[in-house]
């Protein structure tokens, strides 16, 4: 009769029982060993065995197989081989530690992975509060495959407005409150920019394909400010004069910088030149200041201006 | 189709992300666990064995909370480690593990001595945090972050090099993070859209945050005697005042912003205007197909009056308020005081 055993404990028999032999050995000498613990009919206990060898590859464990020959022929050896799962001693400091510790506690993530990370290099979670924080969440269903695949460069697969793509993940930026995939994207033969949260479904990773990312590749330029997405547009006029009033006109100087700057006036209200070559961001953009900016020349761009307002204010 | 997870909860819930977050998915509060697989046990033991045998002893209730466990939970876990070992499983052969007094006690590593490696995972999260961590303004760029980084960077596969946080540089963040350290008052001059008017407040500073590309500091606001939650970018000016006060430690559930009772509305959705139900929070969510369009309809808390006129702007005739009535020709009502504007100034320069 099998010994009654959880599985949890028959995994932890196993896998010590694999760490601690220096040979290889046979599911024969690993019932053996365990002394039962596995079912008696040869096929449970494979189906028993099986299930622990998945779950415990699952966990990071690399556990090792070979096919004998000779007398044995057919019959498969496991090892593992401890150096292939254990972390090295990276002989951090207390310091070191309270620093990593700090930075997880100050930074969300979405998941769990930073504290884990903590605890397998000897550290602590910090369980009181911290006088700063700073939300850079990744909380999609898809998190774990997209960056596994960006820091693995592995080709991923996903459906975005519609389409199916196909992309080398050359990095990941995270801006503004959004996480973006800056990619070499396969349908459009052209590197492109994905939102993560725009991503239809599941995403899947390519298991043999690996790439290579251009070298004068920048994470930060590949993606557009909201300045650049002004400008990006072929509307016939590139550029618009807007007044912006006294209480907004700080924000928009820091945005677009000094040289945006057309005019201060003693009100303290400031004369920007703006992009606009994208007309539907540039309405956006300056429809966020409500009625604290006005667009005040060229002609063309204050009509339609005044053109949407005026459908706004009929219903259209 | 991925669908995005309503906020189901209060509207204290979707009041926090209002404001707070263009919404990507929004994650599930655990609930009741059910029972641990014997996966997740394993891997717990995996983790917390060498952590132990690291400390040698650790009290039961600490350990616990730090694990995430309740003590039942880890009693259990550890126990049924104590039982596991190599053969031929006499005592000295099993996991040398106990508890006594209140007390984890792990004194002779057997097996299961070093920790695991961290999952790509892991490594994606620790070097993100720490990255960020070391952007934050005044932060200690040859310090023990940045020495810690290095250390762990030998074992980063090369595509995290590629993986950058951009966090957005404002104006009086550091002077506010030394603030919320020291405890001093500081005097603040703050713009509010809402009200279009300025204010000089003294306040004490709780705690400084950043959400979704922008600056945050909580206070304690002495003109109004409550707790508030100010945009850094609307702080005009910034004067310390002298006066200390004791450093109180906020909880993010305590942030005022995150009680304030918050108006909710529902919304009608053209496809034209899909970028809302994308970028913000809602509490729940209605898909109608009205004259062969698909329409969202999203109930969804807002900050203002002022706020919701401005997103209606935004979205041009995209958006169209069903409830409550008082706020249906808000769109109007905004688009015509900006129209009323262009009017009276005439013609451009």
């Amino acid at each position: 009769m099998p010994v009654k055993i959880s599985q949890a404990e028959r995994m932890m028999n196993l896998l010590a029982l694999l760490v601690d032999r220096t040979r290889p050995l046979t599911l024969r000498q690993i019932r053996q060993d365990l002394g039962k613990q596995y079912p008696d009919s040869d096929e449970a206990a494979r189906a028993a065995f099986e299930r622990d060898k998945a779950a415990l590859r699952e966990m990071g464990i690399p556990i090792e197989t070979k096919t004998l020959g000779g007398d044995a022929a057919g019959e498969v050896t496991y090892w593992v081989n401890r150096s292939n799962y254990e972390l090295s001693d990276l002989r951090l400091s207390d310091d070191e530690r309270l620093a990593l510790q700090l930075a997880v506690a100050t930074v969300r993530l979405g998941a769990q992975h930073g504290e884990e990370a903590l605890w397998k290099l000897g550290g602590e979670r910090k369980l009181r509060p911290t006088a700063t924080s700073v939300n850079i969440g990744l909380v999609d269903e898809n998190t774990s495959a997209i960056t596994d695949a960006v820091m693995k460069r592995r080709t991923l697969n996903f459906n975005y407005k519609g389409e199916k793509r196909e992309v080398d993940p050359y990095g990941m930026l995270s801006r503004s409150g959004f996480w973006y995939i800056i990619g070499f994207d396969h349908l459009r033969k052209d590197q492109r920019v994905f939102r993560v949260d725009r991503i239809d479904g599941n995403v899947g990773v390519s298991e043999a394909r690996a790439f290579t990312t251009p070298v004068a590749f920048n994470v930060a330029a590949a993606v557009p400010t909201e300045k650049q997405m002004l400008a990006a547009g072929d509307g016939e006029q590139t550029t618009a004069v807007v007044l912006v009033d006294a209480a907004l006109a700080a924000g928009v100087r820091n945005e677009f910088g000094d040289s945006a700057v057309i005019r201060d006036r003693t009100d303290g209200s400031v004369e920007f030149s703006i992009p606009c070559a994208n007309m539907s961001a540039f309405r956006l953009w300056l429809f966020a200041m409500v009625e604290s900016a006005e667009v005040l020349a060229p002609e063309s761009v204050r009509e339609q201006v005044v053109q949407w307002l005026e459908e706004l204010v009929a219903g259209k | 189709m991925a669908t995005k997870k309503p906020v189901k909860k209060s509207a204290k819930k979707s009041a926090k992300k209002l404001v707070k977050k263009p919404v990507k998915k929004l994650v599930k509060k655990p609930g009741r666990r059910g029972p641990r697989s014997a996966a997740q046990r394993v891997t717990g033991l995996l983790v917390m064995l060498p952590w132990i045998m690291q400390r040698k002893r650790v009290k039961i209730s600490a350990m616990a909370k730090q694990f995430n466990l309740t003590e039942a939970e880890l009693i259990e876990d550890l126990q049924m480690a104590a039982v596991c070992g190599v053969p031929p499983y006499t005592p000295d052969a099993l996991i040398d593990v106990y508890m006594d007094n209140g007390m984890v006690i792990a004194e002779v590593p057997l097996v299961f001595s070093r920790p695991l490696k961290l999952s790509t995972a892991e490594l994606f999260a620790i070097s993100v945090m720490a990255q960020t961590a070391l952007q934050l303004p005044g932060a200690n760029k040859k310090g023990p972050l940045s020495t810690a980084l290095a250390k762990i960077a030998p074992l980063m596969p090369s595509g995290a090099e590629t993986i950058k946080v951009e966090l957005p540089r404002t104006r009086f963040v550091k002077e506010l993070l030394e603030a919320a350290n020291s405890g001093e008052r500081h005097e603040i001059e703050y713009f509010s859209p809402a009200s279009q008017k300025r204010s000089t407040r003294i306040i004490t500073v709780r705690k400084v945050f950043e959400d979704a590309g922008r600056w945050y500091v909580a206070a304690d606001d002495h003109q109004s005697r409550e707790d508030r939650v100010f945009r850094i970018d609307r702080i005009e000016h910034l004067t310390a005042v002298g006066i200390f006060d004791a450093i109180k430690e906020v909880q993010d559930e305590d942030l005022p912003w995150f009680s304030q009772k918050m108006p909710q509305v529902t919304l009608r959705v053209e496809p034209s205007a899909r970028w809302i139900v994308e970028s913000y929070p809602y509490i729940s969510r209605v898909n109608n197909r009205i004259n062969n369009r698909d329409v969202v309809d999203i109930t969804m808390s807002i900050t203002s009056e002022h706020w919701l006129g401005r997103l209606l702007l935004r979205a041009g005739g995209g958006v169209k308020v069903l409830k409550p009535v008082e706020y249906r020709n808000l769109g109007k009502q905004s688009a015509q005081t900006i129209l009323d504007r262009y009017k009276k100034s005439g013609t451009s320069i």
